[in-house]
């Protein structure tokens, strides 16, 4: 997966020039530390896990099976993140995505079973009444003008009941095989060569791999030619081996497994597509300057109430995107579906760096803070913790992040 | 009313007003703003000085009078249509985004696209070229936050903000409010230099210093009135004291 997260943030204001290579190396790793934390968090819970679950010389985190199912299990909560902090960076928040994903899941269900309609086209109207569910939403939260806390919270109830009343107090199950492949499928399903490890999974790795590198080789030299500041070399290869290393296991561990699977893809495509509206799309601008400065944000023009109407229209479908996955994978729409979703996508939203207040926060972060707490879950599932624990462990985390966050703008004076 | 300088007005007011239900707050107010000149807007708290740049700005358009750009009347009835014929607000509140950075800040709400995506090298060069313009040197990187700024710094990027786009008539809602003696100078300078360029500029200010140290014209509101528009050069202190307070009135007056 390609790092989104381009924060352009200048070296502390009034930094002595470094005084020899060393000390230049020194302090950009010390400020890239301090900027990444939240990464670095991330390669800290991964190392804890794997040598806690080592069981006679082999780390069950880290098994090609393991590994691929984190990322399935986990993808529907990352497809939330995705829309929660956009929602959270204009200064919003959306309580009813877990709801919302039930009812799209149950909505679906009715499609096929009752409607007889093909899996592409049940799929296909789902998002657009997540559509229509973000656009009642939005409505009142953009243009009535009611908090969007409050207006969600109703929709937790709201669609929870509806989640309730299109099922008929009766689970739907058995979907069609294409439909139950965006949760459980996998790429050699349709391209099975057999061999130990697939060939097509290592293509895709090794695109990456080089995409990775080209991009930031190129952003290095684009700095260079602007005669901006670059990071001493030894950091930058550092960096880029370290990156290359880590997407290249993780291509090995799902050729070895069954390939891609589909949820990655999906999500894949999601985190290109958002990366690029967050920093390079006038919305994502627009959704950051409301965050940081509404009253700022109308006056230049921008048209505030249309920004957060299409917010939640786009938090609606995302929301249904993640219910159908959930669906898809337990081939099964069933009431307590998506029970917490939007609990856990706010977490991720905020221990990978959204502030309340709006502003800051970003589609890497999220994703980061996502898989924080699916390692977290699965590590501690591993190990036979108890639900109970998980719950106060993840509590805890998520209060650490914060403070953390806090406290590192105190002192950076802010 | 005064004799007003002479040459082809860029903006004119005239006879507006402007009521918040029965509350009167513009009761036919006339100005004209030329180019290349400062003309400084003053009144006491509550003469209506907010409501007539809001007006101006197409924030909350006037009631009835009519507004002459260039001498042809036109409506203004929100801030684009007003950037689109060339008038910019500068705000008391400065409004800018903390969690932006200077060029982000400068081009926001007329963000440079080209296949849809930002054009960030091209943002980043007029921004630069804009603060260049105006002999700004006190900013280190056009990519710094706008919260690590000081308070003159960010009232610099918010002027040059409103010139980016060739402005015409550049109003400045109290530039100098919150500012201290070094940076009031270099901001009562940078207006000058707008000025200079061309651009008209209505200066609101409580500061009477400034305003005799900037303005070619001085506009006194009383009241929700234009009671004087008078060359600086013709005034002096006490005179526009008395304006501003009501105890000169232009029936009553032997200027």
């Amino acid at each position: 997966m390609s790092e989104p997260t381009t924060r352009t943030e200048e070296p502390e204001a009034g930094l002595a020039p470094p005084a020899n290579r060393f000390t230049a190396t020194l302090s950009h790793v010390v400020s890239d530390l301090g900027r990444n934390g939240i990464f670095i968090a991330l390669v800290a819970v991964i190392a804890l896990f794997s040598i806690l679950t080592i069981r006679g010389g082999d780390s069950i985190l880290l098994r090609p099976q393991n590994i691929s199912n984190l990322i399935v299990q986990n993808g529907y909560i990352l497809v939330l993140a995705i829309g929660m902090v956009l929602v959270i960076v204009a200064g919003h928040i959306d309580l009813s995505v877990g709801s919302v994903a039930a009812f799209i899941g149950a909505v679906s269900g009715v499609f096929i079973r009752d409607f007889g309609a093909p899996w592409w086209l049940a799929i296909l109207l789902s998002l657009v009444v997540g559509a229509i569910v973000g656009a009642w939403q939005g409505f009142w939260i953009a243009f009535v003008g009611i908090p969007a806390f409050i207006v969600t919270l109703a929709g937790m109830l709201i669609f929870r009941g509806l989640a309730l009343v299109v099922l008929g107090n009766a689970n739907i199950g058995s979907f069609p095989e294409e439909y139950r492949a965006i949760g459980n499928g996998f790429t050699t399903d349709w391209f099975d060569t057999g061999l130990p490890l697939d060939p097509l999974t290592l293509v895709i790795g090794g695109v990456a791999v080089i995409g990775i590198v080209v991009q930031t080789w190129r952003a290095r030299v684009a700095r260079l030619q602007y005669a901006q500041e670059v990071e001493p070399v030894a950091w930058f290869v550092a960096k880029l081996v370290f990156a290359v290393v880590g997407v290249g296991l993780f291509t090995f561990a799902l050729a070895s497994f069954k390939g891609i699977p589909v949820t990655l893809i999906i999500l894949a495509a999601l985190v290109l597509i958002y990366g690029i509206i967050q920093n390079r799309s006038v919305f994502g601008r627009h959704i950051y300057a409301i965050g940081g400065n509404r009253h700022a944000a109308e006056l230049s023009g921008i048209k505030t109430r249309q920004v957060d109407f299409w917010l939640f229209v786009n938090m609606g479908v995302l929301a249904a995107l993640a219910g159908l996955i959930f669906t898809a994978r337990l081939n099964l729409a069933g009431p307590k579906a998506g029970d917490g979703f939007e609990l856990e996508a706010i977490s991720a939203a905020f221990i990978g760096g959204a502030a309340v207040q709006g502003g800051v926060g970003t589609i890497g972060g999220a994703i980061i803070g996502g898989l924080i707490i699916g390692v977290l879950n699965n590590g501690m599932s591993i190990l036979g913790i108890g639900i109970e624990w998980q719950q106060a462990v993840k509590g805890f985390v998520l209060l650490l992040a914060v403070a953390f966050d806090v406290f590192n703008k105190r002192r950076s004076g802010r | 009313m005064a004799e007003p300088t002479p040459g082809t007005p860029l903006v004119e007011l005239i006879d507006v007003h402007k009521g918040f239900g029965p509350v009167s707050v513009l009761k036919g107010v006339s100005l004209t703003v030329y180019p290349g000149k400062v003309t400084a807007l003053v009144g006491d708290n509550g003469a209506g000085k907010s409501t007539l740049i809001k007006g101006l700005a197409g924030v909350q358009p006037y009631d009835s009078g009519q507004v002459l750009v260039d001498g042809r009347r036109v409506d203004l009835h929100g801030p684009r249509e007003a950037a689109a014929l060339g008038i910019e607000v500068v705000y008391q509140d400065l409004a800018l985004c903390d969690n932006l950075d200077i060029v982000q800040n400068m081009f926001l709400g007329r963000e440079e696209t080209s296949w849809g995506t930002f054009d960030e090298g091209r943002m980043e060069r007029e921004a630069s070229e804009t603060l260049r313009s105006l002999s700004v040197r006190t900013v280190k990187s056009v990519r710094q936050k706008v919260s690590s700024l000081s308070g003159g710094q960010r009232q610099t990027v918010a002027i040059a903000r409103s010139v980016l786009k060739k402005a015409r008539l550049v109003i400045l809602d109290e530039p100098t409010a919150a500012l201290g003696v070094a940076q009031t100078e270099q901001v009562l300078a940078l207006v000058r230099r707008l000025a200079e360029q061309g651009v008209g500029v209505l200066l609101i200010s409580h500061n009477l210093a400034d305003v005799f140290a900037v303005a070619d014209d001085i506009a006194v509101l009383y009241l929700g009135q234009m009671v004087a528009q008078i060359p600086a050069a013709d005034t002096d202190r006490d005179d526009v004291v008395a304006y501003i307070t009501g105890s000169k009135s232009p029936e009553g007056e032997a200027a």
